[in-house]
């Protein structure tokens, strides 16, 4: 748990910056387009202006010492200190289909990423984790490519 | 009566044989994803739209409105059986519907509930049958500055009413606002907070950043505060069902469960919570056995069982007859209308009433499947709790990666995908709703195009919003919004 002296500052800054992201995007827009008053880049510069100032608020907040309760899930402990490795392994799981999808196919990444998550849940059963992603997963790319979904090849890495 | 005989040709349409089939597939996975922890309908929804592409939308919506209503049978099981409310909407269920389970009184819990959501259900979609073409009808003659108006009330609800802070309800919505108006604008064709990047000239897809947020966000948060401990399931013993004292009791909490719930449901940022909180505390006012509270008063499943399933089919009002959502399912329902190119709303109830009657008409026959599959079949449900935990997360997210890489293709939308996930983990931790960002992610082009055409017919006079009675009343109620928590508060310290 984080101790309440020093807050999740980082928040209030994150949101400061998405807010100042979109109002720099909202600079960018021409103006030519602007017909009574009102343009794309408005919508925009609202939005952004509103971000900064919930930032602000959320920072104003935090030092107040604001509790934030971590929302109830099922099978979690929502006070118990975050497992960093299992956060990490489920992480890989969930960046892993970006990086080898159009090498390694959906099937065989889906199986990768499958193992990964359950290992993360504490399963120590490699090789049957494999299979069963595997299985499970190569069952989806028949199954929904049957529907009519583009899926990419079963192994591109060999060409099928 | 016009509106009979178009819900008797909805019948026609909902009860061909393979429409009936796409209701009870519905029905079934519903149920399923009620039970099982980790997924809810709107993930589910999110996760069948693949199906949209080789399925008509009549098919498709009926198998979606199986799966609305079938996640609040099975979301009521498992508060019963195990105590683990999967949402806000079933928690009051749990604190009686548990001890009754415990005291041995589970199936009568189990099956109070189901008749319940049954009577609530069709008595609501009654209600939504007769009081959706009337709103539609109104609907028509809302002006632009009218619909901005009602797109800010359902922000400013929302945003208050689904998470602990108001705060954090609006930075949820913010966060939603921004990532809708990314890609190409609408009426000048300008690229939006694109950055150069040619994979956002589109926008962002709704389904991409619901599956993120729930699914990955959720197997981020669960892994990493993982509770090893088993669930304990209270088995059914014997067949002790409802005994005429039970039934006395219950059908008077189920009509008025249904009477809190239909309307409140019908109100942006009502949700699921309000209602079954307020049909609790009504009922423990009212009941006679006072006492029972707390240790498993039938009244205090009947009510608010009812009530979550009034609420249900009341927020299929405003979706269906202003294209307004008012929930994160319902966010994903009107996506799935943008992925047929469809526009729920007034014109949709002429122009396709084919669509919106056999939708109508298929709640009603979901609702008695629903009962069917509910009632004897309790027992093999709960087979679906067995499935051990490594394995059903993992399995949750291959169908959140089938559900993003089937329909886009898009390596982009997979790097979304961890990125986005990342932003559901930190939103569990430090207590942002979703919602609220879904909500305000889907209906910012609609808020923003009549905003735009009502400056643009007035020639830029902000004083065009606030002319009419109706964007008065809006925006004067978006405003009051704004202090409900008091009053949520006080209703917590009652129950």
């Amino acid at each position: 748990m984080m101790s309440p002296r020093r807050g999740p500052w980082w928040l209030g800054l994150a949101v400061i910056f998405m807010g100042a992201v979109c109002f720099y995007a909202s600079s960018e827009l021409s103006a030519t387009a602007q017909y009574a008053a009102i343009g794309p880049g408005m919508a925009v510069a609202v939005v952004g202006l509103g971000l900064i100032v919930l930032g602000v608020l959320l920072l104003i907040q935090i030092a107040r010492g604001e509790v934030f309760e971590p929302e109830d899930a099922e099978n979690a402990v929502p006070g118990r200190t975050m497992d960093k490795r299992a956060f990490v392994t489920a992480l890989l799981a969930a960046v892993l289909p970006a990086l080898a999808i159009e090498t390694l196919g959906l099937p065989v990444t889906a199986m990768l990423s499958f193992m990964l998550v359950a290992r993360a849940f504490g399963s120590k059963r490699l090789v049957s984790d494999l299979i069963a992603g595997f299985v499970l997963a190569t069952l989806c790319w028949f199954l929904f490519g049957w529907l009519g979904l583009q899926l990419g090849g079963f192994f591109p890495l060999a060409g099928v | 009566m016009d509106t009979l005989l178009l819900l008797l040709h909805g019948f026609e349409v909902a009860l061909t044989p393979a429409n009936l089939m796409w209701a009870l597939i519905g029905s079934v996975l519903g149920t399923a994803i009620g039970i099982l922890p980790g997924i809810g309908p709107a993930l589910t929804i999110a996760l069948l739209l693949p199906v949209t592409v080789s399925v008509g939308p009549v098919s498709a919506f009926i198998m979606f409105a199986g799966v609305l209503y079938g996640a609040m049978y099975g979301g009521s099981t498992t508060s019963i059986l195990i105590n683990t409310p999967g949402e806000a909407g079933s928690m009051m269920t749990a604190l009686e519907g548990n001890k009754m389970a415990r005291a041995g009184r589970g199936a009568a819990a189990l099956a109070t509930a189901a008749i319940g959501s049954f009577v609530a259900g069709t008595i609501a979609t009654l209600l939504l049958t007769f009081a959706a073409p009337v709103v539609a009808e109104l609907a028509f003659l809302l002006k632009p500055a009218d619909y901005f108006a009602l797109t800010v009330l359902a922000f400013t609800s929302v945003a208050v009413v689904m998470g602990a802070s108001r705060v954090r309800g609006f930075t949820s919505l913010f966060i939603g606002l921004a990532l809708g108006v990314i890609g190409i604008d609408a009426m000048t064709g300008q690229p939006r907070m694109t950055f150069g990047a040619q994979d956002l000239l589109d926008g962002v897809e709704l389904t991409v950043v619901l599956v993120s947020l729930f699914a990955i966000g959720e197997i981020l948060y669960v892994a990493s505060r993982y509770s090893h401990s088993k669930d304990e399931i209270i088995a059914v013993k014997g067949k002790a069902f409802m005994t005429r004292d039970d039934w006395r009791r219950s059908w008077k909490p189920w009509l008025r469960g249904t009477a809190i719930g239909f309307p409140i449901g019908t109100i942006p940022g009502g949700g699921s919570e309000i209602p079954t909180m307020l049909s609790y505390t009504l009922e423990k006012k009212l009941s006679r056995h006072k006492d029972e509270f707390g240790k498993g008063a039938i009244e205090g499943v009947a009510g608010p069982e009812a009530a979550n399933n009034a609420a249900a089919a009341g927020i299929l009002v405003p979706l269906l007859t202003l294209g307004l959502p008012t929930s994160a399912t319902a966010a994903i329902l009107l996506a799935a209308f943008q992925n047929y190119g469809l526009q729920p709303g007034p014109f949709l109830f002429t122009s396709n009433p084919e669509l919106i009657w056999g939708l109508i008409a298929s709640l009603y026959i979901g609702n008695v499947m629903l009962l069917v599959l509910n009632l004897p079949l309790v027992g093999i449900w709960v087979k679906l709790l067995q499935i051990p935990r490594p394995q059903l997360y993992a399995g949750i997210l291959i169908f959140a990666l089938m559900g993003i890489w089937g329909v886009s293709g898009s390596v982009f939308d997979l790097g979304m995908m961890a990125g986005l996930g990342v932003l559901g983990y930190v939103m569990r931790v430090y207590g942002f709703p979703i919602a609220p960002l879904l909500i305000g992610m889907i209906l910012v082009p609609l808020a923003e195009n009549q905003l735009r055409t009502a400056l643009a017919a007035s020639q830029g006079r902000v004083s065009v919003l606030f002319e009419t009675p109706v964007s008065i009343t809006f925006l004067l109620l978006s405003f009051l919004f704004l202090f409900l928590p008091f009053l949520i508060k006080r209703l917590k310290k009652a129950a």
